[in-house]
């Protein structure tokens, strides 16, 4: 019996594998075209209605997560009573964290603002849950913390990334190309960080307060499906509403999520 | 294997090339603990789901050493005994290089490294990635396949492999059934592998039976890809109970012991699959079910090289020979 034959019994084996490994590039999902033309694009002109309201929750509440902070001390002595994490967030019934965005009515092309939204790191966790921004606005993230976080959002439609924030005070920027829903953004290190960044096409939008109110400004007059959406309720939780407004009013609009 | 139809079938040890390295064996041996150990760590990173806790590479947040701390402790930390055993590699492969004069030795030695080279690559490239799954499972694969390189590494510089030529016939199939076993758990592990990446381990998330029924709906292909892996244990234990029983009928103590030992691992192993799927993928069972896998490949392929060392080709394999032999004789 010589050497040989396992040899090439062991090469034959790791033939599958290059088939398999040359396959792997494929999968990725090629970068998006950039949809945004930030200067052809006719500026459509900012109304002076608004929609103010509340979004109600009707349910139980499930209990709050204990975080196991102890993997990170930093992010313990951070927390010296200890992180519970409460994703469903309830006072005087309304529900915090709610994305209430213009649907459908909003006909027009809206450019990205020029200013940054921030998603900042702070004490092992994200302030906001829930990020609302126009596709191609700039993603300012930042890290407020005396550790270390990656920063991975999981988007379906835009251009996955992944990047590291060893030290305090770095700041990336980042944006999405597309609309898209609840792109989960989590920290890989840290696997109790959660946040939701929404891509929309239109600037109309706000994010419930922590008791549940909220306040679209600047709309033109016209008829308008909102609807609200919650993070970790999901986007089959979300409820809409039709809303007719005109120039210079400001209407009510009243939401209730199901639990 | 015309080679053995002679009278003496063997060339005899030649030089001290067939001399046994004592140190050189250890070494093999210490690199083949240190690549399970290898394996366990990986599997944490996935069970943990550490993968992308460092989201640089080869650099770990532009640091060789960033602090431990979270997802990084088990990403970074398999980065390290990973550097540790291709550092191993690349010694023993000089090392062999210099010593060695078995030019399949010294070649597998080389493919060792090289193998070593493309598994961090491949780390490399699905932490770039973002985890594509067919990465993942290959660099899963390669990792099981360069295990069982180092095995053949250590058994061919070991007495046993260096000693006296075999005497004794396969009578009872043992080297065929240690082969048919070996490459069943490899195919085995290369459905895990990719149940494991494509998420489907909990697919079917009840057990022994697959939703209260004995063979379920293929309604998704991750059900699919799960049921094949739980169809896949029944075969290896269908291969290493024939491998058991052939191991004992042939009077080998070393080969029956190896039959018991491949088989209660296999066992061990399908509990362990068990309770990956009872605690919900709990990290413990999940990684040691990782571990406890490759350790099933190993001892199957070290039961295939021992039996191939151990034992002549069997009746089946050698009556064209005996014929021969028997003309000679009569001659
Ligand atoms: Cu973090």
């Amino acid at each position: 019996m010589s050497f040989k034959p396992f040899a090439r019994l062991l090469l034959l084996g790791s033939v599958p594998l290059a088939a398999a490994c040359g396959g792997g590039e494929a999968e990725k999902p090629a970068a998006a075209p950039a949809t945004q033309a930030p200067a052809a694009a006719p500026a459509a002109s900012a109304g002076s209605a608004s929609i103010a309201g509340k979004v109600s929750f009707d349910g139980a509440v499930p209990a709050a997560e204990k975080v196991k902070l102890s993997a990170d001390p930093k992010c313990a002595e951070m927390h010296k009573g200890g992180l519970e994490r409460q994703t469903v967030h309830v006072k005087d019934g309304g529900l915090a964290d709610v994305l209430v965005y213009v649907k459908s009515g909003a006909n027009g092309s809206y450019p990205a603002p020029a200013e940054d939204v921030l998603l900042d790191q702070h004490g092992c966790d994200y302030t906001p849950h829930m990020v609302a921004m126009v596709a191609g606005q700039k993603l300012k993230i930042r890290n407020s913390d005396d550790t270390l976080h990656n920063i991975h959002p999981r988007p379906q439609i835009n251009a996955e990334f992944n990047v590291g924030q060893p030290r305090k005070g770095m700041e990336s920027e980042k944006s999405f190309d597309k609309a898209e829903m609840l792109i989960p953004v989590g920290c890989d290190v840290h696997p109790w960080m959660r946040a939701y960044i929404t891509v929309l096409s239109n600037p109309f939008f706000a994010v419930t307060g922590e008791d549940g109110t909220f306040t679209i400004k600047g709309l033109p007059a016209g008829e308008y499906e909102v609807e609200a959406v919650h993070g970790k309720l999901g986007k089959d939780k979300a409820v809409a509403g039709k809303i007719t407004v005109k120039d210079g009013e400001a209407a009510k609009l009243d939401l209730t999520l199901k639990g | 294997m015309s080679v053995h139809s002679g009278a003496d079938p063997r060339p005899q040890a030649q030089g001290p090339s067939r001399s046994f390295d004592r140190w050189r064996h250890r070494f093999s041996v210490l690199m083949v603990g240190a690549t399970l150990f290898l394996i366990f760590a990986g599997g944490l990173v996935t069970s943990t789901g550490s993968g992308l806790a460092v989201p640089d590479w080869p650099l770990s947040y532009g640091m060789l050493m960033p602090p431990m701390v979270g997802g990084i402790f088990y990403e970074h930390g398999h980065r390290m005994v990973a550097t540790g055993v291709g550092f191993l590699t690349l010694v023993f492969a000089f090392w062999t290089a210099r010593r060695e004069t078995r030019p399949g030795v010294r070649r597998l030695a080389w493919a060792a490294l090289g193998i070593v080279i493309a598994q961090g690559v491949l780390g490399g490239i699905t932490v770039r990635f973002f985890l594509p799954p067919a990465v993942s499972i290959a660099h899963a694969c390669l990792a099981q396949t360069f295990f069982c390189v180092l095995i053949a590494l250590s058994y061919g510089l070991s007495r046993e492999w260096l000693g006296a030529p075999a005497t004794n016939s396969d009578t009872t199939g043992v080297r065929g059934a240690a082969l048919a076993a070996t490459l069943v758990v490899w195919l085995q592990l290369l459905v895990g592998a990719t149940m494991r990446h494509l998420h489907a381990g909990l697919a079917i998330p009840d057990f022994p039976l697959a939703f209260g029924q004995l063979v379920p709906s293929f309604t998704s292909t991750a059900i699919a890809v799960h049921f094949g892996h739980r169809v896949g244990a029944v075969l290896v234990l269908a291969c290493l109970l024939r491998l058991l029983v052939a191991a004992q009928r042939s009077r080998d103590r070393s080969l029956a012991r190896m039959g018991v030992l491949a088989l209660g691992l296999a066992l061990v192993q399908v509990a362990l699959g068990a309770a990956t799927i009872l605690t919900a993928k709990a990290v413990v069972p999940t990684t040691f079910h990782v571990a406890t896998g490759a350790a099933v490949l190993g001892t199957c392929w070290l039961t295939t090289l021992r039996a191939w060392r151990r034992l002549r080709p069997g009746p089946a394999m050698t009556r064209p020979v005996a014929s021969v032999a028997g003309a000679a004789s009569t001659a």
